[in-house]
């Protein structure tokens, strides 16, 4: 699958709410070919300064046909800190698209997207390429209604839409795994999940998965220096215990039971 | 200006020698930076380098270290990957045939538990299609020995060196670890065993501390930092390494510009590795032989290897001003 690393002009950068941000660039390579699940390498630094030195691993969470992707993202050290100080007209590196995305599975009527919190952005391609083939149920979680500003991009997508927050906020009063433990009682024949957000809620979606045999897929997260398999630093130890799983090129999307989700994170 | 200026018409010759291999220029991808180069398909065209130095390979795979296995610091990484790698066997089946077809120098950098393994993956790779020299990673634990890492004891590298040299015809560079007081002992101890060229520096040993969760960053707690913010002791240690013995030295650390690399090469380096440089921007090195081929133009400087500094820089003089005051010592301005 080409790659292509590109200096993108800045279209948008919005902050949505406390610390969280919506930057979108225009980089038509990239558009033109990720798929749902994929993400970007961003440069953050300023010019030639070296530090911080890493680009940072976004999850592409919009593409329009213009060449614009869109990412969502927090702040949560120097690097992200920088990037939401990059405003309309300045350049940035972009490497992408990267990584292996969710896969649709054919004979999978209906599909359960699970997100928890950020992790919802890499579930929107995914979402709008469901809806066109078959029901998506959206089921989305977070501390509080501010940390998931953009829900009213999902919300239209299915009638099957379903938020909980922790505060009671937005939506019922809870945890996003009450609305999954509702939906997999509802629910009759094949399906299939998606799922991403902290650890420990993917970890227990995967375990109410398995105890309905229904497949989960995962986007998982890491700390990385490259993006493309160089480094080999994103690694995930695998359920079978033989060795790692490498988020940046074999994921970020695994299938859930390949995972060792007993591993402390 | 290092360099008068002359009447020098012809353009300038990047080729060099690292003993019997020649290389289109001095520019090379660091082991461990650059996968297996197939990685870097499309990012970066490995046909414009001297050469690639691909991901450190053992006799049996190796899973690596458990994670996290990165942290940023100011200008540089930590890592603690331990060597994974897919084993000779794989390599040689899954990913030499790709590397036939770049038209650049492949170097297979190898390491070891033991002098015997590392003998018996020189041995394999010495009539592999396509291998044009082997690079020695003498920075890994010697189990055998109780620990003692190769590279920081000089009889244990010279061991390592004579070894290697004894089962394969390629052209065998050794890779020092700048975690000894002195690095120009090994280094000597590693050219008279019979290395063809010396690489320096592997990471140096650092860590780094989760102040959130009060635990150390990585999970081996230590790792090989890299980066810009180890360029000017790369530096020291190459100048330093290039005085002390006659076989070529490449240099490794913190390059990530072509200046960075006019510097090791002033220095008196014969060629450099690109490192981290390349996972922050895959298409780094690409722009090295180009910079320096401006710069040697610009200064009608013809050979790479003149770009050498002489060894004893006439400075001006340092001038000690006599303080009038009794008892304070003579410090220069």
């Amino acid at each position: 699958m080409p790659k292509f690393d590109t200096p993108a002009r800045i279209v948008e950068q919005t902050q949505l709410t406390h610390g969280i941000f919506l930057l979108t660039v225009k980089a038509t390579a990239i558009q033109d070919s990720a798929n749902p699940g994929q993400f970007c390498m961003l440069e953050v630094k300023y010019n030639n300064s070296r530090d911080p030195l890493l680009r940072r691993p976004l999850s592409i969470y919009k593409t329009r046909a213009n060449g614009q992707i869109s990412f969502l993202y927090k702040e949560v050290g120097k690097g992200t800190r920088l990037l939401s100080k990059r405003r309309p007209g300045e350049i940035v590196r972009v490497l992408g698209p990267l990584g292996q995305g969710f896969r649709l599975i054919d004979d999978r009527p209906q599909c359960i997207l699970v997100g928890g919190g950020l992790g919802i952005a890499p579930l929107l391609l995914l979402a709008e390429r469901i809806k066109q083939s078959g029901k998506l149920i959206i089921l989305i979680g977070a501390g509080n209604a501010s940390e998931i500003p953009t829900i009213e991009d999902f919300s239209g997508l299915t009638r099957y839409f379903h938020v909980a927050t922790e505060d009671g906020s937005l939506g019922q009063r809870g945890m996003v795994t009450d609305l999954l433990a509702q939906t997999l009682q509802e629910i009759t024949g094949m399906a299939q999940i998606y799922t991403c957000g902290p650890w420990p809620m993917m970890k227990a979606v995967y375990h109410m998965a398995r105890r309905k045999n229904i497949p989960c897929q995962v986007s998982l997260e890491a700390t990385m220096a490259c993006g493309i398999g160089l480094c080999l630093g994103c690694a995930v130890p695998r359920s079978d215990s033989h060795g790692f799983l490498h988020v940046c090129q074999e994921g970020p999307v695994f299938d859930a039971d390949q995972v060792h989700w007993e591993y402390n994170q | 200006m290092i360099h008068q200026k002359n009447q020098i018409t012809k353009s300038p010759d990047l080729s060099i020698n690292i003993g019997p291999l020649r290389l289109k220029n001095p520019v090379l991808l660091a082991s461990g930076t650059c996968g297996y180069g197939a990685e870097l398909d499309g990012l970066l065209d490995l046909d414009l380098l001297g050469g690639i130095i691909v991901k450190g390979i053992s006799i049996r795979p190796r899973p690596g270290n458990p994670p996290p296995r990165l942290v940023e610091t100011p200008c540089g990484l930590l890592n603690s990957i331990g060597l994974e790698n897919v084993g000779i066997e794989s390599f040689l089946r899954d990913k030499l045939p790709w590397l036939r077809n770049v038209k650049t120098s492949l170097i297979v950098n190898i390491l070891g538990n033991s002098v015997e393994e590392y003998s018996e993956i020189a041995k394999k790779l010495d009539g592999a299609e396509g291998v044009k020299a082997i690079e020695v990673n003498i920075s890994c634990p010697n189990v055998k020995a109780g620990g003692i890492a190769f590279g920081t004891d000089p009889e244990a590298a010279a061991n390592v060196t004579r070894a290697v040299k004894k089962t394969t015809g390629l052209p065998v560079i050794i890779k020092l670890t700048p975690n000894v007081t002195d690095i120009t002992k090994v280094a000597r101890k590693v050219a008279s065993a019979g290395a063809d060229a010396i690489s320096l520096i592997n990471t140096l040993l650092g860590m780094a501390i989760d102040i959130k969760s009060r635990r150390p960053a990585l999970a081996n707690v230590f790792g090989g930092l890299s980066g810009p913010a180890i360029k000017p002791i790369a530096l020291r240690m190459v100048w330093q390494v290039v005085r002390a013995v006659d076989i070529p030295v490449i240099g490794i650390g913190g390059i990530s510009t072509p200046d960075d690399a006019l510097e090791f090469l002033m220095a008196g380096a014969k060629a450099v590795e690109i490192g981290t440089a390349t996972l922050v921007r895959p298409g780094t090195a690409e722009d090295v032989p180009a910079g320096i081929r401006y710069y040697m133009e610009a200064n009608s400087i013809q050979n790479v290897e003149d770009l050498r500094l002489p060894d004893q820089q006439t400075l001006n003089p340092v001038r000690y001003p006599s303080f009038p005051i009794e008892g304070l010592p003579m410090q220069p301005l």
